[in-house]
């Protein structure tokens, strides 16, 4: 793939991406065309009493409810795809990401047991149950040399299943009105996106994100493996605490403000590694970049393709899906 | 002026209750090639991660260039010494380049410095793998990863180099080019110490020749002249010493 093309799409894209997508909706009349008229009709000549009504509804729309959403959006977007990178160059495993290995399960859980019970907030009970599915999958699967690719996976769908039964469990023994809470928010919804919402999520994923791009160049030398980093003199251990702790912490946020969001962490990494290469100096701001902007491309046509919103986890499924093997399938990668 | 020497004293490793080394005292000399033989399974490798930190658990002290090596730090040890394991592998194509700079992570932290890039230029050349440099590392024979793998530890510019069968998978060329700069890096005042599976390669270039045999060392008193005895002793075959042409040759004689 030509790396001028890559670099546009990366880094270019996300622009008016996020600008297009403030006018994609449900609502009637809120089309670029129809703001922009307006809005210059109000800087020029002013507006009369009908026409400042809809200029109100409409900037209402578009910034209480649009951008809201479609910041968080992409935040969830950026935060799930890094993660998964973060994953996949620790368990030094193509086939994993939050989901696999359990942490969306356990965070999940523990999110279920604060919408029912109360007592901690939503947020830090999703990053408790996600930190201890992760310690879970890790102790199961055995660190080092023993962790074969196929004991990580293994390991980690008994985790992500466990903690999935534990949620059936508070599901069933909830009253009618929190499981329906419960449902609606497990099946991954960005509809309900606030600026308060907004708010809970932004710090811990920008706090994240920002740690992993700054560990970006040692995140090369992990994916080599425990001895190939004590080999030449850094102890991987306190590396791997931190980045799995990044991992965890905005995974569980996201799978707090929205659910469930399986498989975009597993192939968005790949299909940034295929377009600018494996080495996470560049493939970490990738993620970010573009783990975002393809998010909102999916959120935008899971809003306007029907009469009704389909829950964006359906879309990432759909579209990402063959997108992923048509790349797998152009680029011919060699796994070892 | 410090020695970088490696100094081993009743050296003992266990895996459980079974006992990998025992009794280990020797002395790898500073500035000299030198080279430990044994048969599989003897316990070689685990000697060399030992020495290299990867293996904490022992009993008895290994002194490197006069410093505890139990009480090194990570990067103290990296500033020092620079190990090729037996076994590597990634699962990602990182490009020749890449991997190669990983060898500076310790030093340089969070970015390559251009100090790392004019190394990595250096290295390349040096090896002669300058015309892989953007090449996957996956995609490469294993020959080719191997030497990779020893551009990487060079990258460390260490003093000691400690490498667990450097000649595996590569051909005779590079086995020969291989063993010439090893025995070069030596006479500049590198110590460089390697498990070798191949008597007849490492006659060739080493100076120093240690046994290893049930678990425990045997440094061979005689240098100029192959221990044919302990040869025998440790792989259980018999071997041949053949001058030709000034080159002192042994071979397993396979009769």
């Amino acid at each position: 793939m030509n790396r001028k093309i890559a670099n546009i799409i990366c880094y270019a894209l996300p622009v008016p991406v996020l600008v297009l997508s403030l006018f994609i909706g449900s609502s009637e009349n809120t089309d670029f065309g129809t703001y922009i008229s307006l809005l210059y009709k109000k800087l020029s000549d002013g507006l009369n009493a009908t026409e400042t009504e809809s200029y109100n509804m409409i900037s209402n729309i578009i910034w209480n409810v649009r951008l809201p959403r479609v910041v968080l959006t992409f935040l969830i977007g950026a935060a799930l795809s890094t993660s998964g990178t973060v994953l996949q160059a620790i368990f030094r495993n193509p086939l994993v990401d939050s989901y696999v290995l359990g942490i969306s399960a356990g965070a999940a859980f523990g999110a279920a047991l604060s919408i029912t019970y109360g007592g901690v907030p939503v947020n830090i009970a999703a990053f408790i149950g996600g930190t201890l599915a992760v310690l879970a999958t890790y102790s199961m699967a055995g660190s080092g040399k023993q962790s074969s690719i196929v004991s990580i996976v293994l390991a980690g769908m008994v985790v992500s299943g466990m903690f999935t039964a534990f949620l059936a469990i508070v599901q069933y023994i909830s009253n009618p009105y929190k499981l329906q809470a419960i449902v609606q928010w497990t099946m991954g919804n960005l509809h309900a996106a606030s600026w308060i919402e907004l708010k809970q999520t932004l710090i811990p994923v920008i706090a994240g994100l920002l740690i992993v791009f700054i560990y970006r160049w040692r995140i090369n030398l992990l994916a080599l493996g425990d001895d190939a980093a004590k080999a030449v003199g850094v102890n991987p251990a306190l590396d791997k605490l931190i980045l799995i702790g990044c991992a965890t912490l905005m995974t569980a946020t996201t799978v707090a403000a929205a659910g469930i969001i399986s498989f975009y962490g597993l192939f968005l990494p790949h299909i940034v590694r295929m377009l600018i290469g494996a080495d996470n100096v560049k493939a970490i701001p990738g993620n970010i970049f573009l783990g975002g902007t393809f998010l909102l491309v999916i959120d935008n046509f899971s809003r306007s393709l029907f009469a009704f919103e389909v829950p964006v986890g359906i879309f990432t499924m759909l579209l990402g899906g063959p997108f992923f093997i048509y790349l797998m399938r152009k680029n011919k990668i060699n796994w070892a | 002026m410090r020695k970088n020497n490696i100094i081993i004293q009743n050296l003992h490793i266990r895996y459980g209750k079974k006992s990998v080394l025992h009794d280990v005292n020797m002395e790898f000399p500073a500035n000299k090639f030198s080279v430990l033989l044994g048969a599989n399974g003897s316990g070689k490798s685990t000697l060399f991660r030992a020495i290299a930190g990867l293996h904490a658990k022992y009993e008895g002290s290994i002194t490197i260039a006069g410093a505890n090596s139990a009480a090194m730090q990570f990067k103290e040890r990296a500033k020092l010494m620079g190990f090729l394991p037996q076994f590597y592998q990634t699962v990602f194509p990182f490009t020749v380049e890449e991997i190669m700079l990983t060898g500076r992570v310790a030093f340089s932290g969070f970015s390559p410095a251009k100090h790392d890039r004019e190394l990595l230029e250096q290295v390349l050349h040096d090896l002669d793998l300058t015309h892989l440099r953007k090449e996957p590392f996956t995609v490469l024979s294993g020959g080719e990863q191997q030497m990779i793998m020893i551009g990487r530890l060079l990258m460390q510019n260490p003093k000691i180099i400690v490498m667990d069968e450097p000649t595996n998978h590569l051909d005779v060329y590079y086995q020969n080019y291989l063993m010439r700069k090893l025995k070069a890096y030596a006479n500049n005042g590198v110590t460089v110490i390697a498990i070798m599976h191949n008597p007849t390669l490492a006659y060739q270039y080493a100076d120093e020749f240690f046994f290893m045999n049930n678990g425990t060392v045997i440094n061979s008193e005689q240098c100029s002249i192959p221990d044919l005895e302990r040869l025998q002793e440790v792989y259980k075959t018999e071997f041949l010493h053949v001058e030709h042409n000034n080159l002192k040759i042994v071979l397993p004689n396979l009769k």
